[in-house]
């Protein structure tokens, strides 16, 4: 019960319902939350859609500078949580605030 | 009118040899035999010039008996008219032709359009949107394909992306029924040609990529009703595995094998999806389908067999009921797959003619099996492989090189081929003149590093991270002829790219196929002489065909459109942009309303030109 609570505390924190389209990434550039990042996107299977080296296959590739849903680490984040209306699911309740955070600083880090 | 009535007897008298237009039984051969004496059963017999579903017949030969373009006149293509359906998704299909109506699909999101071939530019007859549910796009391994579409009982039946299948009534383009059939939100999609036999339409779903649970099931094409359901995975009851299911190696006799090959309860994300392509004997009253790879594709996560992905299966084609199976790569540890045609030929073979199923897998060997029994008679390299050293025909076991496995967390290089195979879906095609198959095929390997996963719904469960490279000789793909009974090339066709079109074979020794870089090619299917080639705006993934029109002229039709699995190719020199354009040829490039000086037309209507009527007739 205790980690249902925490559970639903986290999913409705204010650190949640502050993430904006214009928000900026904490993490960026941090080199722990990057190799987190890099571990989340094998780990919860975001590389079987856009490869292990981001370069996309059954998704898109996330290092070419285009991006349907937007390009600013705030709208790659509500991408991530929210998935997208063409299938990609969404992550919000298999990841914490954070964890978004590391993935999308794994992404930063791989742009070209 | 001298002269006009001497342009009309030049054209028709060279372009139509005396019985190019047949009842669908192929010619004697007029020049040269069959190298083979390889032969088929070209049921269900359509008119010569029509081409009613993919593969043109239940043995999928692809095999047309039209002659009137042939190896003198077939410098002289030129394109008829074109196509654009305005989708950008891989095109993978071929058109359908039934009487004066041609009948095409879109990729994703799978409109459908008849059009009016008696008409001046093949007008749009009718239109059908299904608006398939979006979020399959995000679940489609390999491009929003679709691979065929068929037409039976004044119907167009097909598959939508989102685990539909529809029917179109072929005269109104008014939907007739709607089938749902998986759930899209979990990760299946469906991308196969719907095949039809009789009452029956088969139909499949994809995902191999998924964690799906594969399924293949038989609908009433009355109403799309399901008439039967076999999983390709578990108990044996869900499979429809009985008193009746006989595998020919011991290894595949037992109880819930699809159960018990697997760890826990694996097999329920095990894969095994039906994406490929359906064939069917009249004779023996059997469907032939294969079964992708395991899920995930990481093996060694999945110890055992993994029965039945991998694998071909012959069913009872009224009740479902399994006749024998046959896995082809066993524990599938590189993605080799099992979904690729079966083009069902008889051989001879020791004195007696046997009923076969010819099948190149992605494995990189071309079995040549009894198709009554699943006894694998030959099973050689079509082109380069080294993850084995032969295929054990005593055992029908590949004899794995140790050198190919891989592992988690580590880099092996140069497996050969890699997931793509040495042959993908593409699909081949089969001449009983020659007695010869034709393929495109590829020639690469990889360095494989696996990755422990987790099944996580409606996300990939895989676990392959490749670098693919280019194979011996540094040219990706070749096309070739193949003995199926001597199980050897007799000749081959080197291309830059991987070849991943499909094939289609005339009674006039004609081979047409398509490349990556967008050259449509014609070939003497004897000798493996190219006899024609013109560039197209796209790369070619789709099947050719070609067909009888209105005008009594014949025409080959291809998509050029590239997509699907090859774009793994496309950051390689050579590939193409996406397109979406039918391109139709003829002798010349005449067809209804084509002329020299023409200058306007109305929709529908002929055009005003030069080139007497006579000649167009």
């Amino acid at each position: 019960m205790r980690k249902l609570v925490l559970a639903f505390m986290l999913l409705t924190s204010p650190a949640l319902a502050q993430v904006t389209a214009h928000s900026t990434n904490p993490l960026e550039g941090k080199a722990d939350a990057i190799e987190a990042g890099r571990a989340l996107f094998g780990k919860m299977n975001c590389a079987g859609c856009h490869a292990y080296d981001l370069t996309g296959g059954m998704g898109p590739d996330l290092t070419d500078g285009s991006w349907q849903y937007g390009a600013k680490p705030g709208e790659v984040y509500h991408t991530i949580a929210e998935g997208t209306p063409r299938g990609m699911p969404a992550w919000k309740d298999k990841m914490t605030v954070d964890e978004i955070w590391q993935v999308v600083a794994y992404i930063q880090s791989k742009k070209q | 009118m001298r002269k006009i009535l001497l342009v009309a007897t030049l054209f028709c008298g060279a372009a139509i040899p005396a019985n190019s237009q047949g009842d669908g039984k192929p010619n004697a051969a007029p020049s040269g035999g069959s190298f083979t004496g390889a032969t088929a059963n070209f049921a269900p017999n359509a008119p010569a010039g029509q081409w009613t579903q993919q593969a043109r017949d239940y043995a999928n030969t692809r095999y047309s008996p039209l002659t009137q373009i042939n190896k003198q006149n077939v410098g002289r293509l030129r394109m008829a008219w074109s196509f654009s359906d305005g989708q950008m998704y891989g095109h993978e299909g071929a058109p359908l032709v039934v009487g004066d109506t041609m009948y095409l699909v879109t990729p994703f999101p799978n409109i459908a359009y008849a059009l009016d071939l008696s008409k001046p530019g093949a007008p749009i007859k009718w239109v059908f949107q299904p608006n398939p549910d979006p979020r399959a796009i995000g679940k489609a391994c390999c491009d929003k394909v679709l691979r065929g579409w068929s037409y039976a009982d004044g119907k167009l039946i097909y598959n939508l992306l989102d685990n539909n299948t529809v029917a179109v009534d072929a005269k109104t383009g008014k939907e007739v029924w709607r089938v749902k059939l998986d759930d899209v939100t979990k990760g299946p999609t469906m991308t196969m040609s719907a095949f039809v036999v009789g009452e029956r339409v088969y139909v499949a779903n994809s995902g191999g990529e998924m964690g799906i649970n594969g399924w293949f099931q038989a609908l009433d094409v009355k109403d799309g009703h399901t008439v039967w359901k076999a999983f390709n995975n578990g108990p044996d009851q869900g499979m429809l595995i009985g008193s009746d299911f006989k595998p020919h190696y011991p290894w595949m006799v037992g109880k819930d094998l699809g159960v018990t090959t697997w760890p826990g309860e694996m097999w329920k994300q095990g894969a095994s999806a039906a994406w490929g392509w359906v064939s069917y004997d009249p004779d023996l009253n059997a469907i032939y389908y294969g079964t992708s790879n395991p899920g995930p594709r990481t093996p060694s996560q999945r110890p055992g067999l993994n029965l039945w992905s991998a694998a071909v299966f012959a069913r009872d084609a009224t009740t479902g009921a399994a006749k024998w199976a046959y896995q082809f790569t066993p524990h599938d540890e590189w993605d080799y797959d099992g979904v690729n045609e079966n083009v069902l030929i008889e051989i001879p073979w020791k004195g007696a003619r046997r009923k076969v199923l010819v099948h190149f897998n992605r494995n990189g060997f071309a079995y040549t099996i009894d198709r009554t029994n699943g006894e694998v008679l030959v099973a050689k390299a079509f082109g380069h492989q080294n993850w084995a050293k032969e295929i054990d025909l005593k055992t029908g076991m590949p004899i794995v090189n140790e050198a190919a496995h891989p592992y988690v967390g580590k880099k092996v290089e140069n497996i050969c081929p890699p997931d793509i195979g040495v042959k993908n879906w593409n699909p081949s095609a089969f001449s009983p003149r020659t007695g010869l198959l034709y393929a495109g095929v590829f020639n690469s390997c990889m360095d494989l590093t696996n990755h422990i996963v987790q099944y996580i719904p409606s996300s990939p469960y895989d676990g392959m991270e490749m670098q693919r490279h280019a194979g011996p000789g540094g040219h990706w793909g070749e096309f070739i002829a193949w003995d199926p009974v001597q199980g050897k090339r007799m000749w081959s066709i080197k291309e830059n790219l991987y070849v991943w079109s499909g094939a289609v074979v005339t009674g006039s020794d004609l081979v047409f196929y398509g490349t990556m870089d967008g050259w449509f090619r014609a070939v003497d299917a004897r000798s493996g002489k190219v006899l024609w080639s013109q560039k197209l705006g796209s790369g070619i993934t789709a099947a050719p065909m070609t067909f009888v029109g209105p005008d009594k002229r014949q025409y080959v039709a291809v998509y050029a459109g590239i997509g699907g699995g090859a774009g793994v190719l496309r950051r390689e020199k050579g590939f193409m942009p996406g397109g979406n354009t039918l391109y139709v040829f003829s002798v010349d490039g005449m067809g209804i309303g084509n002329g020299t000086t023409q200058l306007i037309s109305q929709a529908g209507a002929a055009a005003p030109v030069s080139v007497p009527p006579a000649a167009h007739n």
